[in-house]
């Protein structure tokens, strides 16, 4: 039995599929990820264009406060188990726009990333190993740190 | 016992199964490769175990049924699907000795079955309570509609020209020269194919930059697997029907078989996604035009070629 | 320009001077005659008013508004002030959108953060700002943010409300026929952080409601907290597909202040990195193009040809999107020769690429029968509505800042304009094919002149780089346009003497006008249109919100 769920953990840390979504300018560098240089499908990564069907939620450098309802929303819809991953400078603490008011500085205080790139932006390939922590914590079935916890759970969106 | 074989082993669920798996793979790995990209590599041989993952994943996920939906509605028609499209996998000559169900409308019963099926795809949009998905079921509904008329025409020339709806006379009559003749009921048939299963250039019901993904667009887990896997073995269906109606099905030049067929079945599989690597998705308003001003009038006109072929190339009968 | 000179000095103006080459820079004593004046420039030609930029003087009790008038044919301009009081009651002025549609949300942007009420506006909303800032007007030099970041919460839940709200309204109109709204982004595959609120019928859209700045940073606003060359920081980040001209822009700002004339070697390679950054961009806008209508293979082909371009980048500064390089005085790094094969190496897979990309793109007839009939944009839509760039350029306009006015060093390019006929959305995507094509011709004389320039000894590649710039800055302001990829962008940067902070720096970004078209283009298309037609406009989010 245990080797039948370790089967479906490795499968889904091999088929990881990442929602459609930016929020910021690092999706520029995630479309670079899909070329032919970089190419993530090769690891089985790809896009999809609903949230139902997705494993992943990289959330794309900076998260402005009007948007944050929207990237919540998204999120509770998808399916579980689900994973974040947190890319860029800004997705951390603002980022170049620290000190900005209208940009959301504790993104991963209201909804904790599995993973964290650093980088403005991030190279593609640092996004691909930042996926690759993910890819670990899914093949040893840890929950994700967003189901654990997070001010995202007490807000209303 | 050869029944049980047939039904759970081949042409049934394994076969079904497998074939699923590897024309994911195909279509990903082609379209990889128009696209200057490798495609899945990193799990197994060429990425072949790829796919196996990815269903794998799709069968642990959660299913999640929204709120303000039918339920029964939404998850009724993901099993019903794949049923139904698998059904007419009895119906086609697989081999020379293989047809489970070797019946006078063979054509007739093949053009219904494969007809059906988006309008079950239809229902999965109207019971999602989606906005998007609703636009994606009426926009199958209307493709539908206007494709099937030439799909159905293009379905009668090699009944016409070989005198039979019998799927196995079809085949075994079929020789280079009505292989020529049918070769423009063939391109009409595939065309028309392309619009009812949803594919470039006429995937509009599940465009993605415009209505999310269309009827697809609540579906989660195993409900999504299960669609995707209908959609598949329509697929399977429309490649196979193809060759047995208009490619003379598993006669080879060398051998006859299964793998004959299934070499051509792969032909098909790499023109349809050519296509799709190379054309943009038309409006639907353009579709419509497309299909009743040059597909249907064609499609009679092919109707008539055969038939005055038929009279004057093969002497007729 | 002597003839708009007197017609301008004819009304009551405290100062009426030229500027530059190509404007004439007037005060108005007097809000009154504003309206007069307006309606006299439009008649002389000057259609297109482009931006009104507010600058806060609380010590004399005064708001200065700056308004920009563009004729694109014969390249006049006039810059116009007119002082208006500070207090809240009282800061108001006659509306320019009857006569200008194009400053429609120019206006209300300066009533959102400054608080200018324009009596006569059809709907003076606000925009941009996010829900908590309603009625705050942040960018009035008083505002505390420190105390409006206090009650986070609060604010939250005041979004938050907002959301709701428009829940609410979309609920109450579901069920009623074939009539209902559809949300197209933020969260949609193709929109990007932006909402088009769509009234549908069926699939006829009856009218489209763009709903802007999910990516609103206050970036006007972020570099008074910077000095001059951190401003760069904030700067490059308007939009990244093309960072390098948004720099250009700025440092040409701060240069001109400061007045230092920058090397000519450095101004080469301003032209340079310039054209690199719009190949970059552009080759992401061509795969964007073709990918609203479901096609992602020229977006892959494009991706690997601009990767060998960020190579470029990415040798000369280190970062592959967020150079950096262009800072006020020069260019940050010298040059070193082996970046030009770097660069010689990338024209040339691109050469490779090109007949492919004609052959299956360009000619597709597919694409052919759907754009060349949506997004039809006229001449008089162009110079009415402010736009600029690619998409006046497609409709036969003839407008390139680089040619218009040169900076850097185009002066010594030999280029032409580039357009198109219909102005269909067909067109827009050749000419920015064109342009990659002209880009790769002025990259290969810039190398050619750097080459000629270094052996000549006429360049120093390793000294001529920078030229320095005081700290600080005396009073003074400027104007500053370039030829960005999506179109012309003016920068307005005002200093004061002894301060090391940009006093009031107002960007002029062209995608908020081509937002601003996507409601006449779309009224009475069907649902697929939407994305061809925003795809188009080469709209950037980031530029949109700032």
């Amino acid at each position: 039995m245990l080797k039948i769920l370790d089967f479906f953990n490795y499968a889904q840390s091999e088929s990881p599929w990442i929602v459609h979504f930016c929020s910021g300018c690092c999706s520029l560098e995630m479309a670079a990820a899909t070329g032919p240089r970089y190419d993530w499908e090769r690891y089985g990564y790809m896009q999809t264009p609903t949230p139902r069907q997705a494993d992943v939620m990289i959330i794309t450098g900076l998260v402005s406060k009007k948007i944050l309802p929207a990237l919540l929303r998204t999120f509770a819809q998808m399916p579980e188990p689900s994973y974040v991953l947190a890319i860029g400078a800004c997705a951390y603490d603002g980022g170049p726009y620290n000190e900005s008011v209208s940009v959301i500085k504790n993104m991963t205080e209201i909804l904790p990333a599995d993973a964290f790139v650093a980088g403005c932006p991030p190279k593609p390939e640092a996004i691909i190993t930042g996926l690759d922590i993910i890819k670990e914590k899914m093949r040893k079935g840890e929950p994700s740190a967003a189901s654990q916890g997070g001010l995202w759970k007490q807000m209303n969106f | 016992m050869e029944l049980l074989f047939n039904i759970l082993v081949f042409p049934g669920l394994l076969f079904v199964l497998l074939w699923a798996l590897f024309v994911f793979w195909f279509s990903r790995k082609v379209l990889a490769y128009i696209h200057k990209r490798v495609g899945p590599h990193y799990n197994g041989m060429g990425g072949s175990l790829q796919t196996v993952y990815d269903f794998a994943k799709l069968l642990g996920k959660e299913s999640i049924t929204p709120h303000n939906v039918n339920p029964y509605l939404f998850g009724l028609i993901p099993l019903l699907a794949p049923t139904l499209a698998m059904l007419t996998l009895v119906l086609l000559p697989w081999s020379p000795n293989l047809v489970v169900v070797n019946t006078q409308y063979g054509v007739l019963a093949l053009v219904v079955l494969i007809g059906i099926e988006p309008f079950l795809l239809f229902l999965t949009g109207f019971g999602s309570n989606n906005k998007y998905s609703f636009l994606g079921g009426i926009r199958i509904l209307t493709q539908m509609i206007s494709m099937e008329t030439s799909f159905f025409m293009a379905a009668l020339a090699p009944a016409l020209l070989f005198g039979t709806m019998n799927l196995v006379t079809i085949v075994e009559s079929a020789n280079w020269l009505t292989t020529l003749i049918l070769l423009p009921g063939a391109l009409l048939f595939f065309i028309a194919a392309l619009g009812i299963l949803a594919q470039p250039p006429f995937n509009i019901p599940d465009a993605e930059q415009e209505i999310v993904y269309g009827f697809y667009t609540e579906y989660t887990g195993t409900n999504y697997l299960l669609l995707k896997l209908a959609e598949f073995t329509e697929f399977l269906i429309v490649f196979a029907a193809t060759v047995t109606l208009f490619f003379a099905g598993y006669r080879g030049d060398v051998f006859d078989g299964f793998a004959v067929l299934f070499f051509k079945m792969l032909v098909l599989a790499v023109v349809m996604i050519t296509v799709r690597a190379s054309t943009p998705r038309i409006r639907l308003d353009q579709m419509l035009r497309f299909a009743w001003t040059y597909l249907v009038p064609l499609s009679f006109l092919n109707l008539a070629w055969v038939l005055i072929a038929k009279v004057y190339l093969l002497g007729g009968s | 320009m002597q003839q708009l000179q007197n017609l301008i000095a004819g009304f009551n103006v405290s100062s009426c001077e030229p500027y530059k080459q190509c404007w004439i820079k007037a005060k108005l004593t007097t809000q009154d005659d504003l309206i007069s004046l307006a309606t006299a420039l439009k008649a002389n030609g000057l259609t297109s008013l482009i931006t009104v930029s507010p600058t806060d003087f609380p010590d004399d009790n005064r708001l200065e508004l700056n308004y920009f008038f563009e004729d694109l044919l014969t390249r006049r301009n006039a810059w116009i002030k007119v002082d208006i009081p500070r207090e809240l009651d009282a800061c108001q002025i006659p509306s320019l959108t009857p006569l200008f549609p194009s400053v429609n949300w120019h206006e209300r942007e300066a009533f959102s953060t400054f608080g200018v009420r324009f009596i006569g506006h059809p709907a003076l909303e606000d925009i941009f700002i996010s829900e908590d800032f309603i009625g705050k007007f942040p960018f009035r030099k008083g505002f505390d943010w420190q105390a409006h970041e206090a009650n986070l919460i609060e604010n939250m839940a005041c979004i938050v409300r907002g959301f709701e709200r428009e829940h609410a309204i979309n609920d109450a109109r579901m069920g009623k026929g074939s009539h209902t709204t559809l949300n197209w982004g933020p969260t949609h595959p193709a929109s990007g952080p932006l909402r088009l609120r769509v009234e549908v019928n069926g699939e006829d859209i009856i009218s489209v409601k763009p709903d802007v700045g999910y990516v609103w940073r206050g970036l006007e606003h972020l570099v008074e907290g910077k000095d001059f060359v951190g401003a760069l920081v904030a700067i490059e980040r308007i939009c990244f597909m093309d960072n390098t001209n948004a720099m250009i822009c700025y440092a040409q700002a701060v240069e001109e202040i400061a007045g230092k004339p920058i090397t000519p070697f450095a101004s080469m390679m301003r032209v340079m990195l310039g054209e690199i950054g719009r190949v970059v961009s552009h080759l992401m806008g061509i795969g964007g193009f073709f990918n609203t209508m479901g096609l992602v293979t020229l977006q892959m082909w494009a991706l690997d040809v601009r990767e060998y371009f960020l190579d470029v980048l990415e040798d000369y500064s280190g970062a592959r999107i967020a150079t950096a390089s262009i800072e006020p005085g020069g260019v940050r790094y010298p040059l070193k020769l082996a970046l030009l094969v770097t660069l010689e190496a990338a024209i040339a897979k691109y050469e490779a690429t090109r007949s492919e990309f004609y052959a299956i793109f360009i000619n597709n007839p597919t694409m052919q029968s759907r754009a060349t009939v949506v997004g039809i944009i006229t001449p008089e839509m162009v110079l009415n509505n402010g736009l600029c760039g690619v998409v006046a350029r497609a409709s036969g306009v003839k407008t390139d800042i680089r040619l218009d006015e040169p900076y850097a060093a185009y002066d010594k390019i030999n280029m032409t304009y580039m357009l198109a006929e219909q102005g269909s959305a067909k067109n827009r995507f050749e000419v920015l094919f064109k342009e990659v094509d002209q880009s790769m011709d002025i990259l290969k004389q810039a190398i050619a002149d750097l080459r000629r320039g270094i052996e000549s000894g006429e360049y120093r590649p390793e000294k001529d780089a920078m030229v320095r710039i005081p700290k600080k800055l005396p009073d003074g302001e400027a104007v500053s346009r370039v030829e960005w990829s999506r179109g012309e962008l003016m920068m307005h940067l005002v200093t004061r003497k002894s301060d090391e902070t940009p006093y009031r720096l107002k960007i002029k970004a062209p995608s908020v006008n081509h937002t601003m078209m996507l409601e006449t283009l779309l009224a009475g298309k069907t649902l697929s249109d939407i994305p061809l037609v925003f795809g188009s406009l080469y709209i950037c989010q980031g530029d949109l919100d700032r």
